[in-house]
């Protein structure tokens, strides 16, 4: 398991490399790649994001959900990277890996993981857009 | 002696607390942490005295955006504790009631709607 929450992500290859290599028994590996839109929710042009963590807390949540994935879907190990810092549009944000002896359960854990992480782990996002800025709430 | 009684009691009812906002409290208030102060204080004091005292400029905007208000008064629940609107506040990591009582050396830290992803 690797989580980190920092102003750079690291190499995508390498994590993939990593995550392999954690376990003979893996047979699949999903990744979900978050990336800066170019449109806002105001419609505007977005200029950049601005990411905010409570860090240490957020590390702990995550660390948190890929235990629960663990136990509930059988995964054999996950990776989540996430950026916190000014970005700009097509850059990356987030890496999610998850390592599963199966597709099935692969997809469902991906799915679960993004989802609790824009609900449950303590990160803020402010968009700037061409029209204004503003801190944006996960429905 | 009594002195020394009358000093233990004093600071057992005193408590420096640092407080940390992120996100739109942040920017709200113009600053990222900030130690208070506080006698014989739960959470909810801390909320609705202590930081808005502080920050008067900003006093009804942080009112109006953590509290549940109806025409401009806070809400509060059955045993007079005012109703947060989506806010979590952790101590120390943890999630607390604003019914909580502040301890010397608590870390609280309030949490907008999350947004991350």
């Amino acid at each position: 398991m690797k989580i980190k929450v920092s102003n750079k992500l690291d190499d995508l290859n390498r994590l993939v490399n990593e995550i392999k290599e954690s376990s003979s028994e893996i047979g699949a590996v999903i990744i979900f790649i978050g990336v800066v839109r170019g449109v806002g929710r105001d419609g505007g042009k977005v200029l950049s994001l601005e990411y905010e963590a409570y860090e240490d807390v957020a590390e702990k949540a995550l660390e948190k959900i890929i235990e629960d994935l663990k136990e509930k879907h059988g995964i054999i190990d996950a990776i989540i990277e996430h950026r916190v810092g000014l970005t700009n549009v097509g850059e990356d944000t987030v890496y999610a890996l998850v390592a599963s002896k199966h597709r099935e359960e692969g997809f469902k854990s991906i799915i679960e993981l993004i989802e609790r992480l824009k609900h449950e782990v303590p990160i803020w996002k402010k968009e700037i857009t061409d029209k204004g800025s503003q801190w944006i709430e996960n429905p | 002696m009594v002195i020394n009684w009358l000093l233990e009691s004093w600071c057992s009812f005193m408590a420096r607390v640092k407080v940390k906002y992120f996100g739109r409290l942040r920017e709200m208030l113009g600053v990222k942490e900030e130690e208070y102060d506080v006698e014989d204080a739960t959470l909810a004091d801390l909320l609705m005295n202590y930081i808005p005292k502080r920050h008067s400029d900003a006093a009804e905007e942080w009112r109006q955006s953590i509290f549940v208000t109806i025409r401009g008064e806070v809400s509060v629940s059955r045993d007079g504790a005012p109703l947060l609107r989506n806010y979590f506040v952790l101590i120390g990591g943890r999630s607390v009631e604003v019914t909580y009582k502040l301890k010397d050396g608590d870390e609280v830290a309030i949490l907008p709607p999350v947004g991350g992803g």
